[in-house]
C-alpha cells in the first residue's frame, strides 16, 4: 500500500515555474532597492559588499548544512530519512547560483578594492606587519583560486548527490544507492576540508588580524542548524500546497526537530567555547573583535544572539510536544533562520565602522541588509525551483523508502 | 486447579497469573483486559514492550516534569551559590576577572544542572515505580521466575473492583494455553534480614562521626593545640637559630657569609648619599637635586610603599593602621604620624636613614627601595610636612588672589 | 584469534537491515549465553593469568602511590619549568577514554543505533573503570592530598570557598558528575538484568547479592514505562555532559596564555580526541574479551566494523583539528605560536610529535579497507596505535608547550622518572582487573536490550510494523 503511495512521485509540476518566477522578481525587485539606498549613502558601496557577503553566506550555510546532512544519510544507510532527503538534496546542489552571487566579491578582491576585505589592498598589507605575515595566504589571485575550489566541490559533490539519488527513482536495481554509500565516506572529508577553510576565507578574513581555530566549527554548527530549520519550512510550505502531505508525517518532523534542537545546543557549545576562551585568556590580539561585538548598539546584536539563538528556542524545542506540534517546530524554524542571519550579520558587519555618533541599534542596521538576503534569496530560490523543476520531491523508489514510510519514534 | 486452590488457600489472594508465549499474545491479552474494564493489572516481561503501554492504557508518566524542576534547581542553585560565595561571602579577587563573571561560572552551572537531572530522572523513576521492594507476591510462583528471561505474564489484583476470582481466571485462561494461576500474598516481608539492617544501621552511624567530630570541634574552643596528623609545613624538622649543630666543622647551626661575600645591591654602598650620614651626623641637605621630577617620583613611590601604614597624607591613618586597630591588634605600634613636630625637625638625612634601615617596628625598605628613590621619598615627605603646616606666606603671591586672602 | 566465520556481511542490500545478534537468535539464548559467563563454575585459564598480572600491577600502582604521599610530588619528573609531566598526561589520557561508554550509550541511543546494544554495557564500565584511573591523578598530583576536600565547596575552618572561576575547579565538578551520572546509567541499565541473575541463581549468596542490587525489579510494565523514559533522559542528558567534560578538560589548558594551549577549537577537538581514543580502548579490550567469554554472536564482527568506521571518522577529525591549528599559528601571526609549533615538531620532542601524527592520523586510514576493518588482527592492532597516539597527543600537549614557552631562559626538558612510569603501568592494572572482574561477575552485554532488537521482540498485530523498520 504505501509503495504505491509512494510511486506517485509527486512533483513541483507547473508550480516550479510559477514560484521560480515570483522568487525572481521579488528577488531583482530587492535587488534594485539595495543598489538604490546603496546608492543613497555616502559609505553605501561598502555597506553593499558587506550587506552582499551576509547575504550570500546566509543562502550558502543553508546549501551546506543540506549537503552534511545528504551525505551523513549515506554514511549511515539511515531509513527515517529517505522522505525528507529529496528535498535536503535539492538544497545541497543549489550551490552554483551562490558561486554566482559571490563572484562580484572575488572579483572587488581582484580588482584590488578592500573595502570588504582589507587585506586585498596591497599598500594597507605593506604597512600593517601582522598582515604582511599573512600576505602568501590572502593574497587575492590564491584567494580567488581557493574560492574556486570550495564552490567547485561543494558544487560536484552536490550535484552528484541528487544525481545518483535521482538515477535510483527510475533505476530497476539498487546499484545507485550503494553507489551513494561507497562514495559519502570520502564527499564527507572534501566537505569537511573545504568548509572548514571557506570560513576562514569568506567569513574570518573580513577581520584579517583575528584569528580562532574554532570558526570553521562554528560556522559548519550554524550552517546545519540552519539547513533543519529550512527543512522544517520548506516541507511545511510543500504540505500546504498539497505535495507529500501523506510520506512525511510528525515522526519526520520530530526528527528533524530533534536535530534542529541538537544543532541549536551544539552552536551555543561552539558559540560559548570561542568567546569564554577569548574572554578568560583576555588577549589583546584576540579580545579587540569581542570587544567591538560588546560595546554600543553591537552588545543588544549580542544578547539577541544569546537569546535568539540559544535560551528561547532551546527552551522553547526541548519539550517532546513541541516538536511534534507542527504550529510551534515552524514558528521556531523560521525563528531560528531569523537568528542565523542575525548571526552572520553579526560575524561580517561590525566591520563597517558608522560614522553616527553615538551609535544606535538604528545606525547599524540598515535596508541594504535586508534588501541584499531578500535579493539573493530570491536568486537562490529561483534557482531551487529550476533544480526541483520536474524531479520527484521525494526518492521514489529508494530502497529504503518503505522504512521512512513506516518509520515511528520511540 | 483454581477453585481448589480458592479453597485451600488460607493466605489472602493477591490476584491471578497468567503465563504467555510471545508479544504478540501478551499484547492481545492486555487489550482485552483493559477493554473487560479492570484497571489494577499488569504486565510482566523480560525487555520493554514496544506499544505495550497503548495496550494497557497507561498514562504518560510525570517523571519529565520532574526532572525539569530539579535541573532548574540545580541551575538557580549552582549560580546562587557561585555568586554568593566568590562574590559575597568570600570575594576573591583573581587575575582581573569579575568577581561574578557569567561564562566563568557557566561549567560549574552546566555540571551541577545535568546532575541534579540525572538524579530525579533516577531516583524519580524509583520512587514512582515504588522500588526498591525486594519482595513481591507474583515472586512467588516458581514460573514467574521465567519472567526475566523469556516469558510474559499478566497478573491481575485482587483488589481490582471487577476481580473476581473465578470469573477473571477464566477471563485470562481464555487468552493464553498455560495455566491460570491463582497467586497468593503470604506477607513474606520484603524486608532485609535483621543482621543486614543492623549493619547498615551501624556502618550508617559511624559514617555520621566524622561530621559529628567536625560539629563539636566547630562548636566548642579549646585551648589545646590542634592534633596534627599530618605534619605538613609547620612542624617539619630543622636547626633552629642560635642552637648548635654537629653537622658543621664549627657546631654552629647559623652560617656566617664565607669571606668576602658581597650581598646583591651592597657593592659600593658607602658615603653620604647612601648612608644619610656624615660620620655620626646625619646630613641636612639632599645629596642631589631637588626638582619636580624626584618629587613626582617620590610621591609615586610613597603611595606603594609607605601609605599601607603611613596613610596617604602621612598621619599614620593608612589602611593596614586602620585595619589593626579595627582588630584591637595587641602588638601594633601605631605608625607615627610624619606631622609630629618630632618628625617635621628631623635632618632629611634622619628621615632618608628611616626609610632605608627602618626604626622600632618599622621595617627597612632599602632592598625594596633604590637609594635614590629613597631620597625621592624624603623630598616628597619633606613637601608633604610642609604642605600640611603652611601658612599664607607659603603660597606665591599670584596664587592668593584665588584662595581669597592676602 | 581467528576471524569469525559466522560474520558473513551481506550488506549488499541497502533495505536489508544486518543482524545484530548471530546463532542462535531466540530470547532465551541471549539470556542463556550472557548469564552463562557469570553463572560458570570456573572462567577461563587465561582469566587466571591476566587477573594475577593485572592485580601485581594494581599492586605496584598503590605502591607507588603510598610512595608519592609519604615523600612528596618531588619523586616524579615534574619539575620547572614543566610543572604538569605525566599526572596531566595521563589524567587527559584516562578521561578521555571513559568517553566511549557514554558515547555508546547515550549518544548512539538517541541516534537509534540498534548495534550499540551488544556493547555498550562494556563499554560503560570501562567508562568507570577510566574514570576511577582518571580521578585518582588530580587528586594525588595536588601534593598535600590530605586537603583535597578544599576542592569541594564544603565549609572549612579557614571561611574560604573553592575559586569556582578556575577551570581546575571546573574539573572537579565535571569529572566528579561524569562519574556520578555514568554511574547511575550503568546500573540504571544493570537493574533489569540483575533480576535476571537473581531468577536464575542457584545458590542463596548469589540470590541475595543479585537479588538485593536488583531492586526488586520484577519487569512490570508500569515499571518499564518509567525505566525507558527514565533511560532515554539520563541519555539526552548524557550527551551534553560527555561533550561537556572532556571540553573543560580542554578548558584547563585553553583558557590559559600557554602557547600551544590557548586555541579555540581545543573543546570539540579534544572531544572528537576523547571518543577517538575511548573506541580505541573498547576495540582493545573487546576483541580478546569476547574469544575469551564466547560472546561473539552477540558482538559480532558487525559491531567491531562499525567501532572502526566511528574510529576512522574520529581519527580524521583530530586530524582536521591538527592541520587548523598547524595552519591558524602560523596564520595567526603570533611568533610565540609559530614556533611552538616549529617546536613540535622539529624541537627536541620531534619524535613524540611524529608517532602522535602516524598513530592518530595515519593508521585509522587503513580503516578505509574493508578487509582491514573486518580483520580481528589489524584492527586490534590499530586500536592499539590510537591508544598510543592519543596518550602522545597529551604528552605533545603538556610537555612541548610547558618545557619552552615565552623565555628561553626558563626553558627546560621533561624527562619521566622510574615512579612515573610505574604509576602509569600502574592505572592499566587497576583498570583491567576491574574490567575482568565485571566480566566474570557482571552481564558484559545487556541483556534486556539485546532482546529488544531481536525480532521475537515486536508485537506484530497491532500495527502493520514491517519487520525492517526495526532493526536499524
Amino acid at each position: 500500500m504505501t509503495h504505491t503511495l509512494a510511486r506517485q512521485a509527486p512533483t513541483l509540476g507547473d508550480r516550479a515555474s510559477r514560484w521560480g518566477t515570483i522568487a525572481l522578481g521579488v528577488g531583482v525587485i530587492a535587488l534594485a532597492a539595495a543598489a538604490y539606498f546603496g546608492w543613497a549613502r555616502e559609505d553605501g558601496f561598502k555597506r553593499l559588499q558587506h550587506a552582499w557577503l551576509v547575504a550570500c553566506a546566509f543562502w550558502l550555510s543553508i546549501s551546506l548544512g543540506g549537503l552534511f546532512f545528504v551525505i551523513v544519510q549515506h554514511l549511515t544507510r539511515a531509513g527515517w530519512s529517505v522522505v525528507v532527503r529529496r528535498v535536503a538534496e535539492l538544497v545541497a546542489a543549489n550551490t552554483l547560483v551562490t558561486a554566482i552571487l559571490f563572484a562580484p566579491l572575488v572579483a572587488m578582491v581582484l580588482k584590488g578594492d578592500a573595502s570588504l576585505y582589507p587585506w586585498a589592498d596591497p599598500h594597507h598589507v605593506a604597512e600593517h606587519p601582522l598582515l604582511a605575515a599573512k600576505a602568501p595566504w590572502l593574497d587575492a589571485k590564491f584567494f580567488a583560486l581557493r574560492v574556486v575550489v570550495y564552490f567547485g566541490t561543494w558544487f560536484l559533490i552536490g550535484r552528484w548527490l541528487l544525481k545518483r539519488s535521482t538515477e535510483q527513482d527510475g533505476a530497476s536495481g539498487v546499484e545507485p544507492t550503494l553507489a551513494l554509500e561507497r562514495r559519502a565516506p570520502p564527499a564527507m572529508v572534501a566537505f569537511a576540508l573545504t568548509l572548514n577553510f571557506a570560513a576562514f576565507d569568506l567569513l574570518m578574513s573580513v577581520v584579517p588580524t583575528w584569528y580562532s581555530t574554532i570558526f570553521g566549527v562554528y560556522v559548519f554548527a550554524g550552517s546545519v542548524m540552519s539547513f533543519f530549520a529550512f527543512s522544517v519550512v520548506a516541507l511545511r510550505f510543500l504540505q500546504k500546497h498539497g505535495l507529500l502531505e501523506r510520506e512525511v508525517n510528525v515522526e519526520h518532523y520530530h526528527d528533524l526537530g530533534k536535530f534542529l534542537f541538537a544543532f541549536v545546543f551544539f552552536w551555543s557549545y561552539i558559540a560559548f567555547s570561542q568567546f569564554m576562551l577569548i574572554w578568560y585568556a583576555d588577549l589583546p590580539e584576540e579580545t579587540f573583535w569581542f570587544k567591538t561585538r560588546m560595546e554600543g548598539p553591537w552588545a543588544i546584536v549580542s544578547v539577541v544572539l544569546l537569546f535568539g539563538h540559544f535560551l528561547l528556542p532551546f527552551a522553547g524545542l526541548l519539550s517532546r510536544h513541541a516538536k511534534r506540534r507542527l504550529g510551534i517546530l515552524t514558528f521556531w524554524a523560521v525563528w531560528l533562520l531569523v537568528m542565523q542571519a542575525v548571526d552572520m550579520f553579526w560575524l561580517v558587519m561590525p566591520s563597517v565602522e558608522t560614522s553616527a555618533n553615538p551609535v544606535t541599534l538604528a545606525g547599524i542596521v540598515s535596508p541594504i541588509d535586508v534588501a541584499c538576503l531578500v535579493g539573493a534569496g530570491g536568486i537562490w530560490l529561483f534557482a531551487l525551483t529550476k533544480l526541483a523543476g520536474g524531479r520527484a520531491l521525494i526518492p521514489v523508489n529508494d530502497p529504503r523508502l518503505p522504512q521512512s514510510l513506516a518509520f515511528e519514534n520511540f | 486447579m483454581v477453585e481448589s486452590a480458592i479453597q485451600a488457600g488460607a493466605k489472602p489472594v493477591y490476584g491471578v497469573l497468567a503465563e504467555f508465549d510471545d508479544v504478540d499474545s501478551i499484547a492481545k491479552a492486555a487489550r482485552e483486559v483493559r477493554d473487560a474494564g479492570y484497571e489494577r493489572f499488569d504486565v510482566y516481561s523480560p525487555f520493554p514492550i514496544h506499544g505495550i503501554e497503548r495496550e494497557m492504557g497507561l498514562r504518560p508518566t510525570k517523571l519529565p516534569w520532574i526532572v525539569l524542576v530539579c535541573g532548574l534547581s540545580g541551575t538557580s542553585l549552582a549560580l546562587f551559590f557561585q555568586w554568593w560565595s566568590n562574590a559575597v561571602d568570600y570575594p576573591f579577587k583573581i587575575s582581573g576577572k569579575p568577581l561574578f563573571g557569567i561564562p566563568a561560572n557557566i561549567p560549574v552551572t552546566f555540571e551541577f544542572t545535568v546532575l541534579l537531572s540525572a538524579f530525579a530522572a533516577f531516583f524519580g523513576m524509583l520512587v514512582l515505580n515504588k522500588l526498591p521492594e525486594l519482595h513481591r507476591p507474583v515472586f512467588e510462583s516458581q514460573r514467574f521466575r521465567r519472567a526475566t528471561d523469556d516469558r510474559y505474564f499478566l497478573a491481575i489484583e485482587a483488589n481490582d473492583p471487577l476481580f473476581d476470582a473465578k470469573r477473571t481466571s477464566e477471563l485470562l485462561q481464555k487468552l493464553t494455553r498455560n495455566p491460570v494461576e491463582l497467586c497468593h500474598d503470604s506477607g513474606q516481608s520484603g524486608a532485609l534480614p535483621s543482621w543486614l539492617r543492623a549493619g547498615f544501621v551501624g556502618v550508617a552511624a559511624l559514617a555520621l562521626l566524622p561530621l559529628a567530630a567536625t560539629v563539636w570541634a566547630r562548636a566548642f574552643d579549646t585551648t589545646r593545640p590542634p592534633i596534627h596528623i599530618v605534619r605538613d609545613m609547620d612542624s617539619q624538622q630543622r636547626f633552629r637559630a642560635q642552637v648548635a649543630n654537629p653537622v658543621f666543622a664549627d657546631g654552629r647551626a647559623m652560617r656566617p657569609d664565607p669571606l668576602g661575600t658581597v650581598a646583591w645591591g651592597e657593592l659600593g654602598a658607602s658615603g653620604a648619599a647612601q648612608a644619610g650620614k656624615r660620620g655620626d651626623t646625619f646630613v641636612d641637605a639632599f645629596p642631589l637635586p631637588v626638582t619636580s621630577n624626584l618629587l613626582e617620583r617620590g610621591r609615586e613611590r610613597f603611595a606603594v610603599y609607605c601609605t599601607p601604614c603611613h596613610g596617604q597624607s602621612g598621619y599614620g591613618d593608612g589602611l593596614v593602621a586602620l585595619r589593626a586597630s579595627e582588630l584591637q591588634e595587641q602588638n601594633w605600634v601605631q605608625p607615627s604620624s610624619l606631622h609630629d613636630p618630632l618628625v617635621r625637625t628631623r635632618p632629611v638625612g634622619q628621615i632618608y636613614d628611616t626609610i632605608v634601615n627602618g626604626v622600632r617596628t618599622m621595617p627597612a625598605y632599602g632592598r625594596q627601595v633604590s637609594s635614590d628613590d629613597a631620597w625621592a621619598i624624603t623630598a616628597y615627605v619633606k613637601a608633604l610636612q610642609r604642605s600640611q603646616n603652611a601658612s599664607v606666606d607659603d603660597v606665591p603671591l599670584p596664587e592668593r588672589a584665588k584662595l581669597g586672602v592676602q | 584469534m581467528t576471524v569469525d566465520s559466522t560474520s558473513a556481511l551481506h550488506l549488499d542490500e541497502p533495505y536489508a537491515r544486518p543482524v545484530l545478534v548471530e546463532g542462535d537468535r531466540d530470547i532465551a539464548a541471549v539470556t542463556r549465553r550472557v548469564c552463562g559467563v557469570v553463572e560458570a563454575p570456573k572462567p577461563p585459564k587465561a582469566w587466571y593469568v591476566a587477573i594475577t598480572i593485572t592485580s601485581a600491577m594494581t599492586v605496584m600502582l598503590f605502591g607507588c602511590v603510598a610512595y608519592l604521599i609519604a615523600t612528596g610530588v618531588g619523586v616524579w619528573g615534574n619539575n620547572s619549568p614543566a610543572f604538569w609531566g605525566w599526572d596531566i598526561v595521563n589524567f587527559v589520557f584516562w578521561v578521555g577514554i571513559a568517553h566511549a561508554g557514554t558515547l555508546i550509550s547515550a549518544i548512539l541511543f538517541l541516534l537509534r543505533q540498534k548495534w550499540r546494544t551488544s556493547i555498550n554495557r562494556a563499554a560503560e564500565a570501562m567508562t568507570l573503570f577510566a574514570v576511577c584511573c582518571a580521578g585518582l591523578y588530580p587528586s594525588i598530583h595536588v601534593g598535600r592530598i590530605w586537603v583535597a576536600y578544599w576542592l569541594f565547596p564544603v565549609p572549612n575552618q579557614m571561611q574560604m570557598w573553592p575559586n569556582f572561576r578556575s577551570p581546575l575547579l571546573w574539573d572537579v565538578f565535571a569529572v566528579s558528575t561524569y562519574a556520578t551520572v555514568s554511574l547511575l546509567f550503568w546500573y540504571m541499565g544493570l537493574v533489569p538484568d540483575l533480576a535476571t541473575l537473581r531468577d536464575r541463581a542457584t545458590t542463596k549468596l548469589r540470590k541475595g547479592l543479585y537479588g538485593f542490587f536488583a531492586l526488586g525489579w520484577c519487569g512490570s510494565a508500569r515499571h518499564w514505562q518509567r525505566y525507558e523514559r527514565a533511560y532515554l533522559i539520563l541519555a539526552a542528558l548524557a550527551t551534553p555532559l560527555v561533550l561537556s567534560v572532556h571540553s573543560v578538560v580542554s578548558f584547563d589548558f585553553a583558557v590559559s596564555q600557554v602557547p600551544g594551549w590557548h586555541t579555540t577549537i581545543f573543546p570539540p577537538y579534544f572531544v572528537a580526541g576523547a571518543i577517538f581514543s575511548g573506541f580505541g580502548m573498547v576495540v582493545t579490550t573487546m576483541v580478546p574479551a569476547r574469544e575469551l567469554f564466547g560472546l561473539k554472536e552477540l558482538v559480532t564482527l558487525r559491531h567491531l566494523e562499525n567501532m572502526n568506521k566511528v574510529i576512522l571518522a574520529t581519527g580524521s577529525m583530530v586530524g582536521l583539528a591538527y592541520a587548523t591549528e598547524f595552519f591558524i599559528a602560523w596564520y595567526g601571526g603570533n611568533p610565540y605560536e609559530r614556533f611552538v609549533f616549529l617546536n613540535r615538531a622539529l624541537g627536541p620532542y620531534w619524535w613524540a610529535y611524529w608517532l602522535m601524527v602516524f598513530c592518530n592520523v595515519v593508521a585509522p586510514q587503513f580503516l578505509w579497507v574493508k578487509k582491514i576493518r573486518t580483520n580481528l588482527w589489524a584492527m586490534f592492532v590499530i586500536s592499539i596505535f590510537v591508544n598510543i597516539g592519543m596518550w602522545l597527543e597529551r604528552f605533545v600537549i603538556v610537555v612541548t608547550s610547558l618545557t619552552r614557552d615565552y623565555l628561553p631562559t626558563s626553558w627546560g626538558y621533561f624527562a619521566p622518572t622510574w615512579v612515573d612510569i610505574c604509576t602509569f603501568a600502574g592505572t592499566f592494572g587497576l583498570f583491567l582487573t576491574l574490567f575482568l572482574l565485571f566480566c566474570r561477575y557482571l552481564p558484559m552485554v545487556a541483556i534486556a536490550e539485546v532482546k529488544t532488537v531481536l525480532p521475537a521482540a515486536h508485537p506484530h498485530g497491532g500495527h502493520g510494523h514491517k519487520e525492517g523498520a526495526h532493526h536499524g
